[in-house]
């Protein structure tokens, strides 16, 4: 949390740290809109400080988060967000330049949204047996946003490479192919957040080519990737499932019988090629598991809270 | 006694005229080596999209004074310290103030770049840059041609009304 604090502007900074600790280990999101209160989101409910966001604000933050060189973010600037040390990423809104009708760039940003990339070490350890059985399984990781997806997706790529001396679990290989620095919040390709030490990472690539590319040069024994849904992920997962390695994979909805009616993932789950689905809800918080299935969709496991606190 | 006056006399004359000529080939010398640093960090920029303080690290490692020490503080204002670029600029610049042989409207323009740097991107970023080196061209020339010009002069003139004082003191 602290290296936060860093980027921030004195004003805005000093502002916070008003705040009770017991407070911070639960910040979703900082935001700062120009000429609006500063929001904090704290467990999904919005919360106001007193501090009006200035012009100066935005501007000292921006020059602290390029290390005072605007002209290196050219790329971030086209996606809409960059990742900083400790893997929080911040999303980015102003104006949009065109080029040839494509988003060169942004400028005149208007509104940061700072999102703490949260590490819950352990949280996927009650799931690892349906998970992991004589070698891991095809995996699916359901759930609509903010239900703790990427934090266990994460997880389980700490597992898979570091193992598991009590279930009998040998450190693998990991290949995370994260399109949008969300997995591992890489910084300059290292990734920021722990991982074992099996894990390699291709930053900020495409999924569909990235996950060829993992399997052709990386030779990875399992696959991480984030939020299938296009129709060039359907033939890519298609195309890994039967290449030999085991792919973990996250994807949004509810449940199962929700994603079976999106067509491009009806496709994926009636050739019956994942083994596991994982459905996460946040009824009871971040990280809540409904239910654990196997591959024709029948129960494994009942409801479940993985994360504490 | 007389003797060791004349040559006093004479020494001095011809001190402060040598030292006026080497101003004018200093500025020559400095300007050059400015218009070269920046070129080196357009590079940086354009190229290696270095941050700021890494390529003002590099550049202030690569030139002799006073290029170095205006960029080698940059650098280490910027790294160290809250303060704006801009800010942390005009700080390093003023720091060289007395010690360079620029002129004013030199020190004037290096000034104003310095409000342009790392707030823009690159293509922008580029354009301050050129412009900036546009003008210390100009600046440049009219410093080779005072050089040209006035050097020698200095030095032959310095000699000349050493012998003259000496002369009439006589």
């Amino acid at each position: 949390m602290e290296e936060i604090f860093d980027y921030l502007p004195k004003t805005i900074a000093d502002e916070m740290k008003r705040l009770p600790d017991n407070y911070w280990m639960k910040v979703e999101e900082i935001r700062m809109r120009i000429g609006r209160p500063l929001e904090i989101a704290v467990k999904g409910r919005p919360l106001f400080l007193s501090h009006v966001v200035t012009k100066e604000d935005g501007e000292t933050f921006m020059s602290k988060i390029s290390h005072h060189s605007f002209y290196t973010l050219e790329e971030e600037l086209k996606r809409g967000y960059i990742t900083i040390e400790g893997g929080h990423r911040v999303g980015l809104a102003g104006k949009v330049i065109l080029e040839n009708g494509q988003v060169k760039g942004l400028r005149h940003l208007s509104s940061f949204n700072i999102r703490i990339a949260r590490e819950i070490i352990g949280i996927s350890r009650p799931l690892i047996p349906f998970l992991f059985e004589k070698g891991w399984k095809h995996t699916m990781i359901i759930g609509a946003p903010q239900t703790g997806k990427t934090t266990l997706l994460r997880d389980i790529a700490r597992v898979v490479s570091t193992g598991c001396d009590q279930l009998n679990i040998p450190p693998l290989k990991v290949g995370i192919v994260d399109e949008r620095s969300e997995i591992a919040g890489c910084m300059f390709g290292i990734p920021q957040l722990s991982f074992g030490p099996r894990v390699d990472v291709l930053d900020a690539c495409p999924k569909a080519e990235g996950m060829m590319m993992m399997i052709r040069s990386m030779s990875p024994d399992v696959l991480v990737v984030d939020e299938i849904g296009r129709e060039e992920d359907r033939m890519a997962v298609l195309e890994a499932v039967n290449a030999g390695v085991k792919l973990v994979m996250t994807t949004h909805g509810d449940s199962l019988e929700e994603i079976q009616k999106r067509p491009l993932l009806a496709d994926i789950v009636n050739r019956q090629l994942i083994e596991r689905y994982v459905e996460l809800t946040r009824e009871k918080g971040p990280g809540t598991i409904s239910v654990i299935r196997g591959e024709k969709g029948q129960r494994l496991s009942r409801q479940m809270r993985v994360e504490k606190g | 006694m007389k003797w060791i006056g004349a040559i006093l006399i004479l020494g001095s004359a011809v001190w402060f005229g040598f030292e006026q000529a080497k101003q004018l080939a200093d500025r020559t010398k400095q300007l050059k080596m400015m218009i070269a640093a920046l070129q080196s960090l357009e590079a940086e920029i354009m190229y290696g999209h270095t941050p700021l303080h890494e390529a003002a690290r590099k550049i202030g490692h690569q030139f002799g004074f006073p290029v170095s020490q205006l960029f080698l503080t940059f650098a280490e204002t910027i790294l160290s310290t809250e303060i704006s670029v801009d800010e942390a600029w005009k700080n390093s610049l003023h720091l060289i103030r007395n010690k360079a042989a620029f002129k004013r409207p030199e020190y004037e323009i290096i000034e104003q770049f310095g409000g342009s740097l790392g707030k823009h991107d690159l293509l922008t970023q580029q354009k301050h840059i050129l412009l900036t080196l546009a003008h210390l061209q100009r600046e440049e020339e009219e410093a080779r041609e005072n050089q040209k010009k006035y050097e020698k002069m200095y030095k032959s003139l310095s000699i000349l009304v050493g012998l003259l004082l000496v002369l009439l003191l006589f």
